[in-house]
């Protein structure tokens, strides 16, 4: 058999065993151990006498992944930037904003919502990481929901979607993978998700506002506040902005001359800041634990299964299937607009069924070669370019829409990380009930992706001015 | 036969003696024995020995600093101030530790035998701000320089700093380093040159040395015929490669030049000193070491050196 | 939390085990989280070692690198426990009794045998980086600073050991409650039936109802 076709084989097992219940990192952990061993049988011509041998060279090759896959730096954000989303929480300082937000704009059709996806989206400014920005909020944003006679499923889709802004408005540690994987300059991918982000977090207030005044049980408009109230809010709500500010300088120094870190080492400044603060605030051993164990978690969960993921794709690398379908992608004879539009579908269909950071370890090595080719290849003019930009912009472009593809991969079912978190959070919520809840948010990102492909430059205009 | 060849990275200069290999023992079985070269997909580069220990694959590339001790004997290769000047005494210096019966048996633990080598021209600086001219300019300067390179700059006051070859440039970029050493193409491909503003042309401080490696089963599993395609075919892809390279120096140059970067020559005087405060100590750290581990280090250091000697002739 | 759900216990030698060992997990949890705390105070000191002395941490990729497995790899039978690694349970949420457990059983069976020969390849890594013989027992060492790699390669064979153990009570509970055709089985993570979840919704509307609003 090809092993091309063993590939296809190992991934229809793959499927049914994520249908059938099993723990998504254990499901492709075990289609790429069996893929492995079939690889290897078949190079021995599948002779009885060295299937054990086969087997053996199989749990060896996948024995190599967890280790070697996990000791990295780039992905040693992943666990930074959950620990500040919590210990933001004990801090007080998602509250603080949470309220301030709430005091400005929940006069709004649909307010407390809209305050809860502005107040997601200034925090995100702090935070790197989606889920833990969802696993916050949903402790502040929805019992207040509640209380005024939201739907609870939808007040848990608002804070899964306004979660998912984290992973774009910077720092973001999906970002800083994508950067790394694809080699790119970090600060300026990091400065270009500025703008999608914040335009992200306007379609869905504006998707809220328009929800509000269609739908008469929606919830209420909270009124009423006086602007002394309103300015009363924003003080407390400085440390947060403080640490933004701190990020900023130490990323970007205003102050004329270098910088004085990278934004990797901003994120973990900005992380141990905020740490000062909960401590300053009163946080003690047994929420400092709580916020310990509650990292660990999240961290390994997501770790499992990223490992699992990469022994999968393991096992295609040896199948030779990466390279047959960059040759696949970069022959076809259509307009290569059609062909990213293609691509971002099967994000959309491949996201159903991963997490973010697996999609995207599972896909760009191969993705990013055949998107640029598209385009003209890493040295191309804007000029003569397919889509319009230069090799590095596209790079940059591409990113920011494979970011936006990975946010929605984390709320669309059946694997959504941040719905699984929210309901988490929630005992009174199933991870169903979520999904339903977060429905309407599909169709704000494919409205806010559809206008960052058309619209190419509210991604670049910033970057390229840096 | 079909092997399965891991390498890392893209295509380049770097990889073109493995391509140029496939290419030639392809022909002369007629496509009897041929290479499956893949890019990062059957493993890491830092776990290419494991793979090769395993019989996942084949053949592999694999640089010696990336894991000293995996393969001790090797780093000889690595230590600063040796005095290769060229790709053509690195290939010969290589050859001559990949024979020596310490190196042999080093690689034997991983079931590995060594094939041919990757010569690497020396590391220099591309660095940012005032050029660092001088040895003294160099104290308090941070160098993103690993093992012995990394060794030899501290001992003039230099600070080593880690940071990951992908993350070089926003490093350069942030502060963080103000120089990074480098192969000319790795400052190519990272990206280090288009903000740099000076490189150390002639300072030649020592190189990382990557050689291709076998598994030894599967050589000896080969037929007579495809055997002698494959040791045939070393020299000729290894002429490849120089040539290619050569490409990869003219580019460099021309890229100093578009990107207005100076060329900083230091004076035979600043090289000197830099020798005896680097080389020296170093090395002899280095065979007191090896002797600890019962492996012959004062031995293969001379082989180099004569082979080194005799390539000069 | 992420997706966690209730594991009942009463006195029984299963139950007992199962509390016992999340001990051990949540022990094990616990130094992962402080492995991610302690990520971060060295990237300040070396930020700030850097900054104001021009003493950058020596080897500081290479301790990052050394920490990840502990946060990866730790936490990982913590997790399992109480249901925390993701799954999509849209199909096996719809069944119910024998039928459930069936279910569950197979996939745990499946990820035990899938753990066992992971712990062997994971312990295979380890064993090619171990050598009594050199210095350190290090075989395998890190890029800048040569530390030696085989301590956090051991990490995942010993996590993934004690995630097998894991996976062996879970089976003994599913297997139990197939067996007796159980409705609440013990020391298994429970998806919440829908009369359990309806009686929490009715508990939280009211406790609102006393709330502050
Ligand atoms: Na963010
Ligand atoms: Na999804």
């Amino acid at each position: 058999m090809e092993p091309i076709e063993i590939g296809l084989w190992v991934s229809g097992f793959m499927l049914v065993a994520v249908l059938l219940g099993m723990r998504v990192a254990f499901a492709a952990g075990t289609a790429g151990l069996v893929g492995l061993t079939w690889i290897f049988w078949n190079k021995f011509g599948y002779d009885p006498s060295r299937f054990l041998k086969a087997v053996t060279i199989a749990v060896k090759t996948a024995g190599q992944v967890p280790h070697a896959k996990v000791s990295s730096q780039a992905l040693s954000l992943i666990p930074t930037f959950i620990l500040i989303g919590y210990l933001a929480y004990y801090a007080g300082l998602t509250k603080a904003l949470f309220e301030a937000a709430k005091r400005w704009v929940a006069w709004l059709p649909g307010g407390l919502a809209v305050a809860t996806i502005f107040a997601t989206a200034g925090f995100a400014a702090v935070s790197g990481a989606s889920v833990a920005t969802a696993a916050v909020f949903a402790r502040i944003a929805i019992p207040e929901m509640l209380k005024i006679g939201y739907d609870k499923r939808f007040a848990a889709g608002v804070v899964a979607a306004g979660g998912t802004l984290a992973s774009m408005i910077p720092p973001s540690a999906i970002l800083v993978i994508y950067a790394i994987i694809v080699e790119q300059d970090v600060g300026k991918l990091l400065l270009a998700g500025f703008v999608p982000g914040m335009f992200s977090a306007v379609v869905y207030a504006i998707l809220i506002m328009g929800l509000a005044l269609v739908i008469p049980s929606f919830g209420p408009r909270v009124t009423g506040f006086t602007w002394k109230q309103r300015f009363m809010a924003i003080p407390p709500a400085f440390p947060i902005f403080f640490v933004v500010f701190i990020i900023i300088v130490f990323i970007y120094n205003p102050f004329g001359g270098d910088a004085w870190g990278t934004p990797t080492e901003g994120g973990a400044l900005g992380a141990f800041v905020v740490f000062l603060m909960a401590v300053y605030r009163g946080m003690r051993w047994t929420e400092f634990k709580d916020a310990l164990l509650e990292t660990a978690k999240l961290s390994a969960m997501i770790f499992t299964i990223i490992w699992g993921v990469l022994i999968y794709v393991r096992f295609l690398g040896f199948a030779d299937l990466p390279h047959a379908f960059s040759n696949w992608i970069t022959g076809l004879e259509q307009s290569p607009m059609l062909t990213l539009i293609y691509i971002l579908l099967a994000y959309a269909v491949l996201g159903m069924f991963m997490d973010a950071i697996g999609m995207l370890l599972l896909t760009l090595p191969v993705v990013y070669p055949a998107v640029m080719a598209l385009n003209g290849g890493e040295f191309v003019s804007a000029a003569d370019s397919a889509f319009g930009m230069s090799g590095p912009m596209c790079a940059i472009w591409f990113g920011i829409l494979v970011v936006k593809m990975a946010e929605f991969c984390l709320i669309t079912p059946p694997i959504g990380l941040n719905c699984f978190v929210v309901a988490g959070v929630r005992p009174d919520l199933s991870v169903q009930d979520v999904f339903r809840g977060v429905t309407p948010f599909f169709v704000a990102d494919a409205v806010t992706i559809g206008l960052l492909i058309a619209f190419p430059w509210i991604v670049l205009w910033l970057p390229s001015m840096a | 036969t079909e092997w399965n060849v891991s390498v890392w990275g893209k295509r380049r200069a770097f990889t073109e003696h493995i391509e140029k290999l496939n290419e030639l023992i392809t022909a002369k079985t007629n496509g009897g024995f041929t290479l499956n070269i893949s890019y990062g997909g059957l493993s890491n580069a830092k776990e290419n020995l494991d793979g090769i220990s395993i019989g996942a694959f084949e053949m592999a590339q694999i640089c010696a600093g990336y894991h000293a001790d995996k393969n001790p004997t090797l780093t000889v290769l690595e230590l600063p101030f040796i005095g290769v000047n060229n790709l053509a005494e690195e290939v010969a210096v290589s050859n001559a530790v990949y024979k020596h019966p310490a190196a042999v048996k080093d690689l034997e633990r991983w079931n590995a035998m060594l094939l041919m080598p990757s010569p690497m021209p020396q590391y220099n600086l591309v660095g940012i701000g005032e050029p660092r001219d001088t040895l003294e300019k160099m104290n308090g300067m941070r160098v993103r320089a690993t093992g012995g390179i990394g060794q030899a700059f501290k001992t003039v006051g230099a600070v080593p700093t880690s940071v990951t070859a992908t993350e070089a440039y926003n490093a350069m970029e942030s502060g963080v380093v103000d120089s990074v050493a480098f192969a000319q193409h790795a400052h190519l491909a990272y990206r280090t040159v288009d903000i740099g503003t000076w490189w150390s042309s002639n300072l030649n401080p020592g190189t990382v040395n990557c050689p291709v490696v076998m598994n030894k089963d599967a050589y000896e599993a080969l037929s007579d015929a495809e055997r002698d395609a494959l040791n045939s075919s070393i020299d000729e892809s290894i002429a490849h490669y120089i040539a290619v390279y050569g490409e990869v120096y003219k580019k460099w140059d021309t890229v100093l030049a578009e990107k207005g970067v100076t060329t900083v020559t230091y004076a035979p005087e600043e090289i000197a000193k830099f020798k005896a405060a680097a080389a020296d100590p170093i090395r002899d750290e280095w065979i007191a070491k090896m002797d600890g581990q019962g492996i012959p280090g004062q031995e293969l250091y001379d082989t180099v050196m004569s082979a080194l000697e005799a390539a000069r002739k | 939390m992420a997706g966690s759900a209730a594991v009942l216990e009463d006195g029984s030698t299963l139950s007992r085990l199962d509390v016992g060992l999340h001990r051990i997990e949540k022990i094990l949890a616990l130094i992962s989280g402080l492995a991610v705390f302690a990520l971060m105070v060295l990237a300040v000191i070396s930020v700030g070692g850097r900054n104001a002395f021009n003493a950058p941490l020596p080897g500081y990729v290479d301790w990052i690198e050394q920490a990840m497995p502990l946060i990866a790899f730790l936490g990982i039978a913590y997790t399992q426990r109480d249901g925390g690694h993701i799954r999509m349970d849209i199909l096996v949420g719809k069944l119910q009794g024998r039928a459930l457990w069936l279910a569950e059983l197979v996939t745990a069976v499946f990820t035990l045998i899938l753990m066992l020969l992971l712990v062997w390849g994971t312990w295979e890594h380890f064993a090619r980086s171990f050598d009594f013989g050199s210095p350190l027992w290090s075989r395998d060492s890190t890029i800048d600073i040569g530390l030696p790699l085989w301590p956090s390669k051991l990490l995942a064979p010993v996590a993934f050991a004690i995630l097998s153990v894991r996976m062996l009570l879970q089976i003994w509970g599913y297997a139990r409650a197939v067996a007796l055709g159980l409705s609440e089985p013990v020391a298994v993570p429970l998806v919440m039936s829908a009369a359990a979840q309806a009686a929490e919704e009715a508990e939280h509307v009211s406790s609102l109802d006393k709330g502050d609003n």
